[in-house]
Parts: C-alpha cells; structure tokens; sequence
C-alpha cells in the first residue's frame, strides 16, 4: 500500500518510466527493434546523421534518442519535437513513423543469452538449449517473443507509408546505403560526406572505445558485469559456430515463414514443419497498400 | 493537480481502469475483437456455456466475463481464476488464451457508426462517408484500438498458427451457431449436449439480448447515460452494408484493406471495378497520408 501510494505520487509528478503509457506525438519517429538487433547502433547512425554538431556518446545517447523505458515522463515531455524516440515495443497504433530493425533471430538469441549473462540473469553455465526454448515461447523479454515483435509490425505497416524496415545484415553489409534510405525516410540531408561521418562516429570500434570509458554512465550498461561488452561481435552468421544444432532447429521450427521471407536462408528446411508462406503472402507482398 | 491526486489515488485503491496495465494471470482466456464485431454477443455464448446455473444478462456479463477496458484493477484482481475477460486491445503477447472474433469490416464500420452517434461522438447529421473516412484512415474519436486492419492483422499474423488461438467470423458464427459454439466448447474442453447448446444458443440470442437491453440498459457500464434511442444490440445480421454504405466508401474500406479482408474470405466487390475506372483512385487513401 505504501510502496503503491510512493508508486502513485511518483506517476503524478511525472517521475517514473511511461514505457508503454508514453505520451505520444504525432510527429515522433521511432526507432524499433526487438532487443540485441541493432537497436542501440541504429540509435547512435540515426543520431549522428540528425545531428551532426553533437557527436553520440553513451553519456549523450539517452538526450539525444531518449528511451521511454529509460527517463521519466517529465524529462520525455520536455524534449524538443520531433523527437527520435528509442524502443523494443511490439505494435502500438499510436506510432506513426516507424523505422524497424529486424535482425536473424539466430543470432539474436545468441547475443540475448549473452547479455544476460552481463546483467546477473542467468550463470555463464545456464544450459543454452534452455534459454533457447524459453527464448522462442517469449519468455526471455516483455516484448514477446521474437516472431511475435516482427510479425507485429509487419503485418499492420510493412509497404504503408510511414514504415521503413532495415535488416541489421544488410546495415552492416553497406551501412552507407542503409543510413542513406534512413535519410531519405526522415527528409535529412543525404550528401555522402555527411552520411560517411555519421558511419565512422557510430563504427563498432568507436562504440567499443566509447563503451570501455563510459559504461557506468549508461543506463543500460551500469550495475551490470563489466567483463561481458555490451557492445559485442557487431557480426552476422555467429549462430553458425555457437550455436548447436538443437538449437537453431527449435528457432526455425517456430519462425520458418518469417525467416525465409526476410531471406535468412534455413539450415534445416525440410524440419520446419509448421512453414506455411501462403501465410504471409497477402499481407507482406505488394497487394498490400 | 487535483487531477493528479485522484489519480495517485486511485491508483493505490486499485480504482484504476486495467486496460494494458491489467494483471494478466496464467490461466486467463481473452475474448478480443475489433468493436462492433460481435464482441458482446460471443461473451453470452461464452457466460452460458461456462456458467448454465445462471443465464447471462446485463446485470452479470461483468461478473461473469468481464470487460478489462472498463472495469477496474481491483475488481479484476477479486475475481477467482480460471478468467475469461473481454478486451478490444490490438496485439498483447501478455494474452495467453485468445478467441478473436473478426467480422467483416464493412459492416463494422456501419456499426460503429450508430455507436458513435449512441456514444454522442459524433451527431445524427454527420456524413457515413467521412465516418468511413475516419475509420479506414485512423481518425476515430474513440479509444485507441487501432485500425480495424492493424488490430485484426496483429493478433492473426501474431498467433493465428499457434495453439491457443482460437479465429471466429461473426458471418459463421451467425450462420451456424451451434458449430461454432462447438469449437468455442472445444477450446475450453467442455463438452456439449444438444440440450445444452440449444439453452447456451437460445439464452444468447439477439431477441433475448434486445429485451435484456431494454430492462438493464440504463445500468450496464457500456450503455449507462448513453443515447437510449438508438440500440447497443443492433441488427445482429450480417451484409447490411450492401445497401447502406455508398460504392466509393465500399471502395475505399477495399482499397485500404482489401489483403487481409480477402485473407479471412470476405469477397471484394470493387476490385475490378477499380481496375476498369480509375475514378475510384481519387477516393482511395493515398499513400503518405496519415493512415494509423
């Protein structure tokens, strides 16, 4: 009762996390993805490109994109507009511009597992095979379970206007153009020059570097172990060597029509019993306005 | 401030409507729909299939499902588990059980039309085509649901191939109540007799719904001070926008929606027509307009 009247008083001075119960403007942009797909990289790309005067740090990357699960009320309601909001929320209708990260959900689990590791979760000798089943049922985050987070979004704005969808994979395969499509989604200037600085300023090393000085002023990264990065291998295909082959089975069982139609190739095709792609047709192909 | 008070207050009685904040247990079944899909209709079927000592009415739906958009923290905390509780929300991975009843949008935009003028959202001479409008482009002056697409697209893309979802149309429902009240008993393990289907069909049926209507009304949370003039309980059929809603709004509901509508079987009418005169375009939703 107490800790709910303290919880309540909190609520009405604009002190705690909105999360979820955000105030949401028309003209904020989002930047989404499920955890440990990018999300944090898009964050310090997009940030660099929009404002090219204020170099991102992580002791400046909660101003500059803040986290309605990471500053208060008040503080989100005080920023100037538009804001470039950070975020892990499955489908919310109040979200109008939407940029979406997707990531291969192989490679996904494999850094969750990792990172919670870093935040105390589980041991460094917690069974993978098991996080990986607690991982598809969408037990491992409050965001759903992965295919739930994508499919979500997907299925209500992929090809509507005010939906732009990144593969973590091709970002890294040529960031340049990537953060180019971001630029135009945004109407920011698009000149190689300054799309190559935003590049540089958010490369793996500098993130690296900024991450061994800065860690404790970050909240996502404080009170957590500091011998695990959070900034990690910043690689696509690490699910090959790390993963066991149980493993990858149980994500393509669940996912196989999501993953093929975001053309992460199956290692076991023929075991994905529940693929279906007629599933996704209508919807996902281009009949869709 | 006085507002802000109220509210930490009640907050901490538990006061507070649940919504998105509820407390999702376990064992939880959900009934969501996109309003005016035949929501309040398939929470009969449910009450007196799950409760036949005690026929469902006005007076005890809250009780027995009760609407977890409408009620509070507090009240939805006291009541004992297994819950089945009604809820509009658009997708929550929270919900562990869901039977989601879809309807063809067509005739739910007409619905939600009356329900707006019953709810005094909008007055009786405000046009049907611009209420169209506002449906299919996200401008509804009520709570926030989504679209009628976004809200049944989430939930059927999301689980529609997973246990523990169970996909109703209104249209079968209507068509065959008995079998779909069959599946409904199937999802909950129950097993049905005649007897008891033609009592759980015969208790929930829209005569019986209407006289309900009319005696408890006035106390219902979702008809209370609301425009008595105009019914909660409306035609209970299904095509009624063949002849009320206008060509160019039946074109635009298509053209908006029209993937997922032909996904769930609901033939489109103004595809071809569409194709053979552009004039239609002009009333289409374009793209780079706001369109939540």
């Amino acid at each position: 009762m107490i800790q709910k009247l303290i919880r309540g008083t909190r609520r009405a001075l604009g002190l705690h996390h909105p999360g979820r119960n955000l105030v949401v403007w028309p003209d904020d942009i989002f930047l989404i993805s499920y955890p440990k797909s990018g999300n944090t990289w898009t964050r310090f790309l997009v940030a660099n490109l929009a404002y090219p005067d204020t170099p991102a740090d992580f002791s400046n990357i909660n101003t500059l994109t803040p986290d309605p699960e990471g500053l208060s009320k008040r503080e989100l309601a005080r920023m100037p507009r538009p804001r470039i909001l950070k975020s892990h929320q499955y489908f919310d209708p109040r979200y109008k511009r939407v940029i979406y990260v997707v990531r291969d959900p192989r490679d996904v689990a494999l850094s969750q597992f990792h990172f919670h590791r870093k935040r105390k979760v589980i041991g460094d000798d917690y069974p993978i095979e098991k996080f990986i089943a607690r991982f598809v049922a969408g037990e491992t985050s409050p965001y759903g379970s992965w295919g739930e987070n994508v499919i979500s979004w997907l299925a209500t704005r992929q090809n509507r206007p005010g939906f732009l969808l990144l593969r973590y994979e091709d970002m890294l395969e040529d960031t340049a153009r990537e953060l180019s499509k971001v630029a135009a989604f945004l109407g920011l200037p698009a000149d190689p020059e300054r799309i190559g600085i935003a590049v540089d300023r958010s490369s793996a090393d500098q993130m690296r570097k900024m991450e061994r000085t800065q860690a404790r002023l970050w909240s996502s990264t404080k009170d957590t172990r500091q011998d695990v990065p959070f900034v990690r291998s910043a690689k696509s295909g690490g699910w090959r060597e790390s993963l066991p082959d149980s493993a990858v089975e149980q994500l393509e069982a669940a996912w196989a029509h999501l993953m093929v139609y975001l053309q992460y190739e199956l290692r076991f095709p023929e075991r994905a019993t529940n693929f279906d792609s007629r599933f996704l047709e209508p919807i996902l192909s281009g009949t869709a306005r | 401030m006085i507002y802000g008070i109220k509210r930490v207050l009640k907050y901490a009685f538990g006061r507070d409507i649940a919504g998105r904040t509820l407390a999702v247990r376990p064992d939880d079944t959900f009934i969501v729909s996109y309003p005016r899909s035949g929501n309040t209709w398939t929470r009969f079927l449910v009450a007196n299939l799950l409760h036949p000592g005690e026929p469902a009415s006005f007076s005890n739906i809250e009780r027995l499902v009760p609407d977890a958009e409408a009620q509070s923290s507090r009240y939805l905390r006291s009541l004992p588990s297994p819950r089945t509780i009604k809820s509009h929300s658009y997708f929550d991975p929270r919900y562990p059980r869901v039977i989601y009843v879809v309807r063809d949008p067509r005739d739910v935009v007409l619905s939600y039309y009356d329900f707006s003028r019953k709810y005094r959202q909008i007055g009786d001479d405000y046009p049907l085509s611009r209420y169209v409008s506002d449906c299919v482009q996200g401008r509804l002056i009520s709570a926030d649901w989504g679209t009628w697409a976004e809200n049944v697209a989430s939930w059927v893309y999301a689980r529609g191939a997973r246990p523990g979802f169970l996909l109703l149309r209104y249209e079968d429902m209507k068509a065959e109540t008995a079998r779909e009240l069959q599946r409904i008993a199937d999802f909950y393990g129950i097993g049905l007799t005649a007897e008891r289907t033609t009592t759980v069909v015969e208790r929930s049926s829209a005569e019986r719904m209407r006289e309900l209507e009319k005696t408890e009304g006035k106390n219902w949370v979702s008809t209370r001070d609301k425009r008595s003039d105009i019914p909660f309980v409306r035609t209970a059929t299904s095509g009624g926008w063949r002849t009320k809603l206008s060509a160019e709004s039946v074109a635009e509901i298509e053209a908006a929606w029209g993937p997922i509508m032909a996904q769930l079987g609901y033939e489109l009418v103004t595809r071809k027509l569409e194709a053979a005169e552009p004039a239609f375009a002009g009333t289409a939703p374009k793209r780079g307009e706001n369109r939540g």
